[in-house]
Protein backbone atom coordinates (compact mmCIF):
# COMPACT_ATOMS: atom_id res chain seq x y z
CA UNK A 1 0.00 0.00 0.00
CA UNK A 2 1.42 3.17 -1.21
CA UNK A 3 0.88 6.12 1.92
CA UNK A 4 1.49 9.92 0.72
CA UNK A 5 0.99 12.19 3.27
CA UNK A 6 -0.75 14.31 0.19
CA UNK A 7 -4.02 12.10 0.46
CA UNK A 8 -4.43 13.78 3.83
CA UNK A 9 -3.07 17.45 3.27
CA UNK A 10 -2.68 19.54 0.46
CA UNK A 11 0.57 20.13 -0.90
CA UNK A 12 0.30 24.24 0.37
CA UNK A 13 -0.49 22.51 3.88
CA UNK A 14 2.41 20.45 4.14
CA UNK A 15 4.65 23.22 3.30
CA UNK A 16 2.75 25.72 5.71
CA UNK A 17 3.01 23.41 8.75
CA UNK A 18 7.11 22.95 7.72
CA UNK A 19 7.49 26.63 7.66
CA UNK A 20 5.28 27.21 11.19
CA UNK A 21 7.91 24.68 12.52
CA UNK A 22 10.87 25.82 11.24
CA UNK A 23 9.70 29.51 12.66
CA UNK A 24 9.13 27.60 15.90
CA UNK A 25 12.40 26.29 16.16
CA UNK A 26 13.61 29.45 15.22
CA UNK A 27 12.08 31.31 18.21
CA UNK A 28 13.57 28.74 20.77
CA UNK A 29 16.82 29.36 19.36
CA UNK A 30 16.31 33.39 19.13
CA UNK A 31 15.29 33.41 23.04
CA UNK A 32 18.04 30.89 23.95
CA UNK A 33 20.68 32.94 22.12
CA UNK A 34 19.58 36.06 23.10
CA UNK A 35 19.37 34.52 26.79
CA UNK A 36 23.03 33.58 26.58
CA UNK A 37 24.31 36.86 24.88
CA UNK A 38 23.06 39.64 27.45
CA UNK A 39 24.29 37.09 29.92
CA UNK A 40 27.95 37.19 28.65
CA UNK A 41 27.59 41.55 27.97
CA UNK A 42 25.79 42.11 31.43
CA UNK A 43 26.81 39.52 33.68
CA UNK A 44 25.17 39.97 37.53
CA UNK A 45 27.71 40.01 39.88
CA UNK A 46 25.42 39.64 42.81
CA UNK A 47 22.33 36.78 42.36
CA UNK A 48 19.23 37.68 41.33
CA UNK A 49 16.72 39.86 42.57
CA UNK A 50 13.21 40.15 41.32
CA UNK A 51 13.82 42.54 38.90
CA UNK A 52 13.06 41.18 35.59
CA UNK A 53 16.22 42.38 33.50
CA UNK A 54 18.45 41.54 36.14
CA UNK A 55 16.64 37.59 35.94
CA UNK A 56 17.12 37.89 32.46
CA UNK A 57 20.99 38.49 32.46
CA UNK A 58 21.28 35.52 35.37
CA UNK A 59 21.34 32.56 32.95
CA UNK A 60 24.45 29.72 32.98
CA UNK A 61 25.27 30.05 29.81
CA UNK A 62 27.62 27.32 29.22
CA UNK A 63 24.43 25.61 29.82
CA UNK A 64 23.10 26.69 26.40
CA UNK A 65 25.49 26.10 24.41
CA UNK A 66 24.51 22.55 22.97
CA UNK A 67 21.00 22.94 23.04
CA UNK A 68 21.63 26.33 20.85
CA UNK A 69 24.31 24.37 18.51
CA UNK A 70 21.47 21.54 18.20
CA UNK A 71 18.41 24.31 17.32
CA UNK A 72 20.39 26.36 15.25
CA UNK A 73 21.18 23.14 13.18
CA UNK A 74 17.47 21.80 13.25
CA UNK A 75 16.42 25.41 12.24
CA UNK A 76 18.83 25.36 9.48
CA UNK A 77 17.94 21.74 8.25
CA UNK A 78 14.37 22.62 8.11
CA UNK A 79 15.43 26.50 6.50
CA UNK A 80 17.07 24.37 3.65
CA UNK A 81 14.12 21.90 3.08
CA UNK A 82 11.78 24.72 3.00
CA UNK A 83 14.48 27.57 0.68
CA UNK A 84 13.23 24.24 -2.40
CA UNK A 85 9.99 25.42 -2.66
CA UNK A 86 10.73 29.04 -1.96
CA UNK A 87 12.49 28.84 -4.64
CA UNK A 88 10.16 28.04 -7.08
CA UNK A 89 6.48 29.19 -5.22
CA UNK A 90 7.66 32.45 -3.61
CA UNK A 91 10.73 33.94 -5.23
CA UNK A 92 9.63 33.80 -8.75
CA UNK A 93 6.32 35.60 -8.17
CA UNK A 94 8.45 37.86 -5.87
CA UNK A 95 10.43 38.58 -9.11
CA UNK A 96 7.49 39.35 -11.51
CA UNK A 97 6.41 41.59 -8.90
CA UNK A 98 9.63 43.57 -8.04
CA UNK A 99 10.30 42.69 -4.57
CA UNK A 100 13.94 42.86 -5.25
CA UNK A 101 15.12 44.21 -1.79
CA UNK A 102 12.80 41.51 -0.01
CA UNK A 103 14.51 38.91 -2.39
CA UNK A 104 18.23 40.14 -1.51
CA UNK A 105 17.68 40.44 2.07
CA UNK A 106 16.45 36.75 1.75
CA UNK A 107 19.88 36.32 0.02
CA UNK A 108 21.68 37.43 2.83
CA UNK A 109 19.78 35.52 5.58
CA UNK A 110 20.83 32.35 3.60
CA UNK A 111 24.70 33.82 3.83
CA UNK A 112 24.10 34.66 6.94
CA UNK A 113 23.19 31.68 8.48
CA UNK A 114 25.44 29.58 6.93
CA UNK A 115 28.18 31.95 8.54
CA UNK A 116 26.19 31.38 11.67
CA UNK A 117 26.46 27.45 11.15
CA UNK A 118 29.73 27.33 10.20
CA UNK A 119 31.13 28.97 13.70
CA UNK A 120 29.31 26.26 15.72
CA UNK A 121 31.90 23.94 16.25
CA UNK A 122 33.75 27.30 17.47
CA UNK A 123 31.38 28.35 19.70
CA UNK A 124 30.58 25.06 21.08
CA UNK A 125 34.23 24.45 21.91
CA UNK A 126 34.18 28.56 23.71
CA UNK A 127 31.41 27.97 25.84
CA UNK A 128 32.74 24.17 26.80
CA UNK A 129 35.85 25.44 27.39
CA UNK A 130 36.00 27.49 31.12
CA UNK A 131 40.08 28.82 30.44
CA UNK A 132 39.57 32.21 30.86
CA UNK A 133 41.81 33.30 27.58
CA UNK A 134 38.55 32.25 25.40
CA UNK A 135 36.32 34.89 28.02
CA UNK A 136 36.63 37.62 25.17
CA UNK A 137 36.55 35.86 22.10
CA UNK A 138 33.45 33.25 23.49
CA UNK A 139 31.29 37.07 24.63
CA UNK A 140 31.85 38.41 20.96
CA UNK A 141 31.40 35.11 19.25
CA UNK A 142 28.06 34.86 21.22
CA UNK A 143 26.82 38.44 20.33
CA UNK A 144 27.51 37.95 16.86
CA UNK A 145 25.68 34.77 16.88
CA UNK A 146 22.66 36.58 18.53
CA UNK A 147 23.07 39.16 16.08
CA UNK A 148 23.08 36.88 13.05
CA UNK A 149 20.03 35.17 14.47
CA UNK A 150 17.91 38.29 15.17
CA UNK A 151 18.79 39.32 11.20
CA UNK A 152 17.32 35.85 10.36
CA UNK A 153 14.52 35.71 11.72
CA UNK A 154 13.29 39.07 11.46
CA UNK A 155 14.18 39.07 7.06
CA UNK A 156 12.06 35.29 7.37
CA UNK A 157 9.49 36.80 9.20
CA UNK A 158 9.24 39.85 6.29
CA UNK A 159 9.41 37.45 3.24
CA UNK A 160 6.49 35.67 4.70
CA UNK A 161 5.06 38.58 5.34
CA UNK A 162 5.07 39.81 2.04
CA UNK A 163 4.30 36.34 0.43
CA UNK A 164 3.34 33.41 2.43
CA UNK A 165 2.54 29.75 1.16
CA UNK A 166 -0.97 29.23 -0.34
CA UNK A 167 -0.77 33.12 -0.54
CA UNK B 1 26.85 10.70 40.17
CA UNK B 2 26.84 7.41 38.55
CA UNK B 3 29.86 5.99 37.55
CA UNK B 4 28.67 5.96 33.89
CA UNK B 5 28.04 9.87 33.93
CA UNK B 6 31.59 10.61 35.68
CA UNK B 7 33.04 8.61 32.60
CA UNK B 8 31.23 10.43 29.92
CA UNK B 9 31.83 13.66 31.63
CA UNK B 10 35.54 12.55 31.55
CA UNK B 11 35.31 11.82 28.13
CA UNK B 12 33.37 15.14 27.21
CA UNK B 13 36.16 17.42 29.33
CA UNK B 14 39.13 15.80 27.33
CA UNK B 15 37.89 16.54 24.18
CA UNK B 16 37.36 19.88 24.96
CA UNK B 17 40.80 20.04 26.42
CA UNK B 18 42.21 18.63 24.08
CA UNK B 19 45.10 21.09 21.79
CA UNK B 20 44.17 19.19 18.69
CA UNK B 21 40.73 19.05 19.23
CA UNK B 22 41.10 23.31 19.50
CA UNK B 23 42.74 23.64 16.46
CA UNK B 24 40.48 21.89 14.40
CA UNK B 25 37.62 23.42 15.30
CA UNK B 26 39.31 26.89 15.09
CA UNK B 27 40.90 25.98 11.48
CA UNK B 28 36.87 24.23 10.86
CA UNK B 29 35.50 27.46 11.36
CA UNK B 30 37.17 30.14 10.10
CA UNK B 31 37.74 28.44 6.80
CA UNK B 32 34.31 27.43 6.11
CA UNK B 33 33.68 30.92 6.20
CA UNK B 34 36.08 31.47 4.37
CA UNK B 35 35.80 29.02 1.53
CA UNK B 36 32.08 29.57 1.50
CA UNK B 37 32.71 33.41 0.57
CA UNK B 38 34.97 32.21 -2.00
CA UNK B 39 32.60 29.74 -3.01
CA UNK B 40 30.13 32.75 -4.12
CA UNK B 41 32.74 34.65 -5.60
CA UNK B 42 35.04 31.96 -7.38
CA UNK B 43 31.41 30.09 -8.56
CA UNK B 44 32.86 27.36 -6.83
CA UNK B 45 29.76 24.79 -5.78
CA UNK B 46 30.12 21.57 -5.77
CA UNK B 47 26.72 20.38 -7.13
CA UNK B 48 23.77 22.66 -8.70
CA UNK B 49 20.36 21.60 -7.69
CA UNK B 50 17.48 22.32 -10.43
CA UNK B 51 14.04 22.75 -8.03
CA UNK B 52 11.41 23.11 -10.31
CA UNK B 53 12.78 18.87 -11.74
CA UNK B 54 14.74 17.68 -8.91
CA UNK B 55 17.76 17.58 -10.97
CA UNK B 56 21.14 16.99 -9.36
CA UNK B 57 24.12 17.93 -11.02
CA UNK B 58 28.07 17.97 -10.13
CA UNK B 59 29.69 21.53 -10.02
CA UNK B 60 28.27 24.91 -10.28
CA UNK B 61 26.28 25.02 -13.78
CA UNK B 62 23.92 27.05 -16.02
CA UNK B 63 19.90 26.89 -15.66
CA UNK B 64 18.27 24.64 -18.52
CA UNK B 65 15.75 25.91 -20.95
CA UNK B 66 12.31 25.16 -19.31
CA UNK B 67 13.62 23.67 -16.16
CA UNK B 68 13.57 26.62 -14.20
CA UNK B 69 15.79 28.75 -11.76
CA UNK B 70 18.58 27.21 -10.64
CA UNK B 71 20.11 26.57 -6.64
CA UNK B 72 23.72 26.83 -5.90
CA UNK B 73 23.40 27.42 -2.11
CA UNK B 74 23.55 24.05 -1.13
CA UNK B 75 26.48 23.11 -3.09
CA UNK B 76 28.45 26.04 -1.83
CA UNK B 77 27.81 24.79 1.54
CA UNK B 78 29.20 21.73 0.48
CA UNK B 79 32.07 22.97 -1.03
CA UNK B 80 33.06 25.02 2.11
CA UNK B 81 32.10 22.06 4.59
CA UNK B 82 34.59 19.74 3.28
CA UNK B 83 37.17 22.28 2.41
CA UNK B 84 37.33 23.31 5.79
CA UNK B 85 36.92 19.92 7.25
CA UNK B 86 40.13 18.70 5.36
CA UNK B 87 41.91 21.97 6.19
CA UNK B 88 41.31 21.55 9.99
CA UNK B 89 42.67 17.93 9.75
CA UNK B 90 45.52 18.89 8.27
CA UNK B 91 46.08 21.67 11.03
CA UNK B 92 45.98 19.10 13.29
CA UNK B 93 49.46 18.16 12.27
CA UNK B 94 50.61 21.21 12.51
CA UNK B 95 52.46 22.03 16.08
CA UNK B 96 50.39 23.40 18.73
CA UNK B 97 53.03 26.05 18.98
CA UNK B 98 52.28 27.36 15.42
CA UNK B 99 48.23 26.72 15.62
CA UNK B 100 48.01 28.24 19.14
CA UNK B 101 49.31 31.29 17.13
CA UNK B 102 46.24 31.70 15.45
CA UNK B 103 44.69 34.90 16.91
CA UNK B 104 41.32 33.71 18.61
CA UNK B 105 39.70 37.49 17.54
CA UNK B 106 39.76 36.08 13.89
CA UNK B 107 36.35 34.08 15.14
CA UNK B 108 34.26 37.53 15.18
CA UNK B 109 36.63 39.57 12.83
CA UNK B 110 36.14 37.34 9.61
CA UNK B 111 32.51 36.74 10.19
CA UNK B 112 31.76 40.64 10.01
CA UNK B 113 34.62 40.97 7.50
CA UNK B 114 32.07 38.68 4.88
CA UNK B 115 28.76 41.01 5.75
CA UNK B 116 29.93 43.64 3.25
CA UNK B 117 31.18 41.20 0.80
CA UNK B 118 27.68 39.61 0.47
CA UNK B 119 26.29 42.75 0.51
CA UNK B 120 28.35 43.67 -2.98
CA UNK B 121 27.96 40.23 -4.25
CA UNK B 122 23.79 40.71 -4.26
CA UNK B 123 23.96 44.69 -5.60
CA UNK B 124 22.65 44.68 -9.11
CA UNK B 125 25.55 44.41 -11.38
Amino acid sequence: MDFSIFDYISVTTFWSILFIVHALFAVTLLGALTHQAVSVLMPVRQPATANFVTRFRAVQGAGYATAICVLWVITFLLGAWIYIKYRVAIRIPLERAGFWKTQGFFDMKEHVVSVGLALLPAYWFLWKNKSPEYDHVRKWVTVLLAALCWFAFLVGHVVNNTRGFGS
Amino acid sequence: MSANTAVSSKKKNSIVTSPKFRTFVLVFSLSAIVLYVLGILLGLASFTYHPATGRLEWGQTMPRRNEGPVMYWYGWILTAFIGASIMGFLATLIPETVTRRIPLALLWIIPLLTLPVFVNSLLPK
